[in-house]
């Protein structure tokens, strides 16, 4: 990869974008289909008899759920301008490093999600490795950190992950 | 139905959770991309995942995440409060893997006026190690 285009994406390291809000409001049928598809019998996210009995008094969303609130919607195409991160992916794509891995991920968890809570993040690129050779072909891990927060304003969760950019061999 | 839960003054640094075996399909990769709103075709699309130099469609990130809760939280009962996650991704998990997962406690300390343990626990596939990582959790006191 040139010089130039090293420099050219360190410059978006740091940088924040806009406060995103998630597609859909936290809710019992995306908790359902997570539970369903974790197998995950916490009776905290399904169980409405135990939940008003619980710390919570209501359904609550299982906190690792909070990255699916993060994701692009399917369908429509995003008008949104691309963000520092998609940038910092699209000019790794144009440079031959096509294959996308995550490679790290860690969340600390707040508050918890209760159904009905409207979800907003921000995200930024924090760092990026020198070129490394590994199994996969040669490519760059970059290290990206989310701040999860509600409608309240409060911050419900954080998130770093790790993903690496490669060269498909 | 009455719910268990893990006490914090019952647990011991170095105590073992209980291994979890878990058989890996198509549609528990699928389910869990899905689920997660994670539509990339590595994890649904089998000859887009080949074309690509993987072995097949393989287990999204959030997936794994979801797992680690559960496991998690599986042993604590619904009480324990999980606090935090980190892990690294290994190898690759694809359909007709067995998933092991196993953990321990490592540290078992309070903060504030919560009682915490820090578990490491790892999900082992065939190919080796899927994910290794730490959790902690706060955990009920009798």
């Amino acid at each position: 990869m040139s010089q130039q285009l090293v420099e050219d994406l360190k410059t978006l390291i740091g940088q924040e974008g806009e406060p995103r809000e998630a597609l859909d409001e936290v809710c019992k049928p995306m908790i359902r289909h997570w539970c369903a598809a974790m197998q995950d019998g916490n009776p905290l996210y399904t169980n409405e008899e135990y939940a008003k009995t619980s710390r919570y008094g209501n359904i609550i969303a299982p906190p690792t759920m909070m990255l699916t609130y993060t994701m692009p919607p399917l369908w429509p195409p995003k008008e949104d301008p691309p963000h520092h991160f998609e940038q910092f992916l699209e000019k790794l794509d144009k440079a031959g490093y096509l294959g996308i891995l995550v490679t790290n991920v860690s969340q600390k968890y707040y508050k918890p999600l209760f159904v009905g809570d409207r979800i907003t993040f921000t995200y930024k690129v924090t760092d990026m490795s020198p070129e490394k050779k590994t199994s996969l072909g040669a490519g760059y891990f970059v290290t990206t950190s989310f701040i999860f927060t509600n409608q309240k304003g409060e911050t419900v969760g954080t998130q770093s992950f790790t993903v690496l950019k490669y060269s498909i061999g | 139905m009455a719910w268990k839960s893990v006490y914090w003054e019952d647990i011991e640094e170095g105590q073992e959770l209980p291994t979890v075996s878990m058989d890996i399909t198509c549609t528990t990769i699928v389910a869990g991309a899905i689920a997660s709103s994670d539509f990339t075709p590595v994890h649904h699309d089998s000859n887009f995942a080949k074309s690509i130099g993987m072995q097949d469609i393989f287990m999204n990130n959030a997936t794994i995440c979801g797992l680690s809760g559960r496991y998690l939280t599986d042993w604590t009962g619904p009480e324990g409060e999980l606090k935090e996650i980190s892990f690294r991704i290994g190898t690759s998990c694809f359909a007709g893997d067995t998933m092991t997962m196993t953990g321990k406690v490592v540290k078992k300390h309070t903060e504030a006026d919560q009682h915490l343990v820090d578990v490491a626990y790892e999900f082992n596939v065939p190919g080796g190690r899927n994910c290794g990582g730490t959790g902690t959790l706060a955990l009920p006191t009798r």
